[in-house]
């Protein structure tokens, strides 16, 4: 039961980051057609702009940094996200969808992740980073269980996120747009609207989204581009299993956290799988998902 | 047998080009490699020709088929393992090998059946997971590679051993990506490539090719993989990732994934890449490592934003001539009896009845909307009637819009379509051309040479290039060419001019004569009327009239249906 109410809370808050992760990766694919394979990397340099800006680049402890410094950072960290994320976008994406060169966005986005992942892991050589964490969480002790009060927080702001995201997408112009664009791209640049524009601009806020998100996750575990890189990846299985429907990618990307959770803790009296299994059982598992639901897929296209 | 080498040493001789001279001459210069060089080097040069080989076999699966793979790291890292276990046993280096080998296939079969009908972008998607999925395994589960201590490997080749086996085998890759590349399966991924629904159309079996191609690949990284563990002595689970998976794949888009030569040059500029990296390493006090990953993403962005297509282009594919024995024209009938189709609570058709004779042109009209669309793809089989029964020889489609493949030739064309009747162009016999294969192979082309001449069609420029005209004809020859005794043929004439319209009904007509049952869906009224010995008149998804064309055009109903009830 304890451990139960364990895997629940840190099994909801990875999960509710790896859900926005998701919905990014749904919004982008929905709009331009293409698997943003540098979203991870992205979020990567989001959370490490953070870092050196809040604590410079050498040794950090959890409780160095004060709250003004802080927010500054996060600032200038989302920033440096939201201009990457709609650089990738202009330099390396649309070219190739624009051209149909499946190849093309596939070798350029992989690229612009190596490169980024390569450029912070020379600047940031330790192999593990703590994350500076200006709001200060306890833990809850509910019968045996310890809850981290700290999850409960990450899974409430990732879920307000996605309440926001979704407000934007459905009340704004930019939302309806938006629909518009990912509904019929040439029809959308047809009717006037700025379509290049209107894209880059929802790759920045994907972008700045997720790496919110992440951002607030960081401190909960040692950081480092591996650890990114695993949210990109994870986020992607969760949308790509749903086919790239953001709200489904949302509750795909929570139920991947769980599972990831239930893998490393839960155990049947001494049967455990354990921490080693916790990658390799729900990436199996996804693309069993994937391949049954590529059957379905076919068929809806004939 | 001297007849059939010697049959061979022609055919050889017949395809070869300046630049097979210059691969053979750099290929003999390489043999004597180890003579010149260390130790190391050899060595690492060893370790890069494996790297080629397994980016020759990806080179397959993204050039000619198309797909965005980014598991072949995966597969070496498969072939690599089990090869480990295979040395372990006590196995010599030929059944690791061997065994590499089919675990890779075997991968690459699993992957492609489960995500080769995928889009493109989902199975680029798909195939990355499987990397990290491999890479995950191989790191956390110690039975693998043992765990991050990785697994020594002891014995084996030594250094100029592995040197000429990786050349061999580099050869061997390099060959086998041209024989399936020319063979019926390699044109029908080119054609599933460039328009899968036309592909579809003409029979061909995707699904089973695409997934075909994939295993393929598999084969090339697992042979590889489990050489390079032995060359390297240990099996580290940390090589084998998502970044090799990357880096075959900047190999191959660099070097060029439409030839067999483009691979190794990727690997051979990659190489040269990483020495400067030493150096701007050493300069700035980096390490080189991450310098090379940092030059190698850097270079493949440049490549990728240039528009580049690679180093190697594909050279002109020239084939040899054969005689082809006149095919006797098949026979066979179509009816189709109280046909009934609604989508959702629509009457598309309803109550059809189609019969269509050999050796006669129906042709199947009526205003916009009448189902004619409807029927035709009922009788294709690609929509499943509510009720009725259809009897019918095998039958072939033609699309409305111009389908063709852009960048095959209309010789290619006509081999694609005749591929579902060839009896000799498995995998394996293609790669080991045996003789009755080569036999096939000339009587195809022979007679593919022969159709193309009879419709007027030029055979050895790229279809994209033909005119319009030509796009049309082509068409009709390749429904004509997949041997069905049945032919659909939608709106042949639509926006074509009245000279086009002229040809492809000389055309039709001289299908007719040869004993073919021809079903045309057609606007061109004036067309029908010269052209049709039967026409059915559809409205609102039911048949108004069927009959010979003068009696049809007499009828009230046909003129109401379409000019409604006034007079003119």
């Amino acid at each position: 039961m304890a451990v139960a109410l364990q895997i629940l809370a840190s099994g909801f808050a990875a999960g509710a980051v790896y859900g926005l992760v998701a919905v990014g990766h749904s919004l982008v694919f929905r709009l331009t057609g293409v698997v943003h394979f540098a979203f991870g990397e992205l979020i990567a340099l989001g959370v490490f702009v953070t870092l050196l800006v809040a604590a410079g680049s050498g040794p950090v402890s959890q409780t160095s940094v004060g709250g003004a410094r802080f927010v500054l950072a996060l600032v200038v960290g989302l920033v440096v996200t939201a201009a990457a994320s709609a650089g990738a976008y202009f330099l390396a994406i649309e070219p190739y969808r624009a051209r149909g060169s499946v190849i093309g966005w596939v070798g350029a986005s992989l690229a612009v992740a190596f490169a980024i992942r390569t450029l912070l892991v020379v600047f940031f050589d330790r192999p593990a980073y703590v994350f500076p964490d200006p709001l200060h969480f306890g833990v809850w002790r509910i019968g045996d269980a310890t809850v981290q009060q700290r999850s409960l927080f990450v899974a409430a702001v990732a879920l307000a996120l996605a309440a926001a995201g979704w407000l934007v997408l459905q009340r704004t112009r930019f939302g309806r747009a938006l629909e518009a664009i990912a509904q019929d791209f040439d029809a959308a640049r047809l009717v006037g609207l700025p379509v290049a524009r209107l894209v880059g601009a929802a790759f920045a806020l994907a972008g700045v989204w997720a790496g919110l998100a992440a951002i607030l996750a960081a401190p909960s575990a040692a950081f480092d581009v591996d650890a990114a890189a695993r949210l990109g990846l994870y986020g992607l299985l969760a949308a790509v299993v749903v086919w790239f429907d953001p709200r489904r990618a949302l509750v795909a990307g929570i139920a991947t956290g769980l599972l990831q959770a239930t893998v490393t803790s839960a155990h049947i009296g001494s049967a455990q799988l354990g921490p080693a299994y916790r990658d390799v059982v729900p990436l199996a598992l996804g693309l069993v998902l994937l391949a049954w639901r590529a059957r379905s897929l076919t068929e809806t296209v004939e | 047998m001297r007849a059939e080498l010697g049959g061979a040493a022609r055919d050889v001789r017949a395809s070869w080009r300046p630049r097979a001279s210059w691969t053979a001459a750099a290929f003999a210069l390489a043999a004597v490699g180890p003579l010149v060089l260390g130790d190391a080097r050899t060595a690492d040069i060893a370790d890069g020709l494996y790297l080629a080989c397994a980016a020759i076999g990806l080179a397959f699966a993204v050039g000619v088929a198309g797909l965005p793979s980014l598991a072949q790291g995966a597969f070496v890292g498969v072939g690599a393992v089990t090869a480990a276990h295979v040395l372990a046993a006590g196995w010599p280096t030929a059944a690791a090998a061997l065994a590499g080998a089919v675990a890779g296939g075997l991968a690459g079969a699993l992957v492609g059946l489960a995500f080769a009908r995928l889009p493109p972008a989902g199975f680029a998607a798909a195939t990355w997971i499987v990397s990290w999925l491999v890479a995950f395994a191989l790191q956390s589960i110690t039975w693998f590679l043992g765990g991050s201590q990785g697994l020594v490997v002891t014995g084996g080749p030594s250094a100029a051993q592995h040197y000429a086996l990786a050349l061999v085998l580099t050869g061997l890759a390099a060959l086998a990506y041209l024989a399936l590349a020319r063979s019926p399966i390699g044109l029908q991924l080119a054609a599933a490539r460039e328009r899968e629904p036309a592909a579809l159309a003409l029979g061909v079996p995707v699904l089973r090719i695409r997934a075909l191609a994939v295993a393929a690949s598999g084969v090339a990284g697992g042979v590889a993989g489990a050489l390079a563990v032995q060359l390297a002595g240990i099996g580290d689970p940390s090589q084998y990732g998502p970044f090799l998976s990357f880096r075959l794949f900047v190999v191959v888009l660099i070097g060029g994934a439409l030839s067999p030569l483009g691979p190794p040059l990727g690997v051979l500029v990659l190489g040269v890449l990483s020495l400067l990296a030493d150096l701007v390493g050493r300069l700035e006090n980096v390490a080189a490592s991450r310098a090379h990953t940092l030059l190698t993403a850097v270079m493949l962005l440049g490549v990728v934003s240039l528009g580049w297509e690679g180093i190697v282009r594909p050279s002109a594919r020239r084939r040899r001539d054969g005689h082809a024995a006149t095919r006797p024209a098949p026979q066979g009938s179509l009816t189709a009896t109280g046909l009934a189709k609604s989508f959702e609570t629509v009457a598309a058709v309803d109550d059809v009845t189609v019969a269509v004779a050999p050796g006669a042109i129906t042709a199947l009209v009526g205003p916009n909307g009448s189902g004619k669309t409807t029927v035709l793809r009922l009788l294709a089989g690609t929509v499943e009637p509510d009720a009725g029964r259809i009897e019918s020889a095998p039958v072939a489609r033609t699309l409305q819009a111009t389908a063709i493949f852009p960048t095959l030739t209309p010789l290619e064309h006509l081999l694609v379509a005749s591929s579902a009747r060839r009896s000799r162009a498995g995998v394996l016999r293609s790669l080991f051309a045996t003789p009755q294969t080569r036999e096939e192979d000339a009587r195809f082309t022979g007679e593919a040479r022969q159709l193309l001449e009879r419709f007027g069609i030029p055979r050895d420029v790229p279809a994209g290039e033909l005119p319009v005209s030509d796009q049309r004809a082509l068409m009709l020859a390749c429904a004509y060419a997949t041997g069905a005794p049945v032919l659909l043929v939608d709106e042949p004439s639509a926006g074509a001019s009245a000279a086009e319209a002229t040809r492809l009904g000389e055309l039709l007509r001289t299908l007719r004569d040869e004993g073919l049952a021809v079903l045309v869906v057609e606007h061109n009224l004036g067309l029908v009327r010269r052209l049709a010995d039967r026409v059915i008149v559809l409205d609102a998804g039911r048949v108004i009239a069927d009959g010979p064309p003068d009696a049809v055009a007499a009828d009230e109903r046909v003129r109401i249906a379409y000019l409604g009830n006034q007079a003119l």
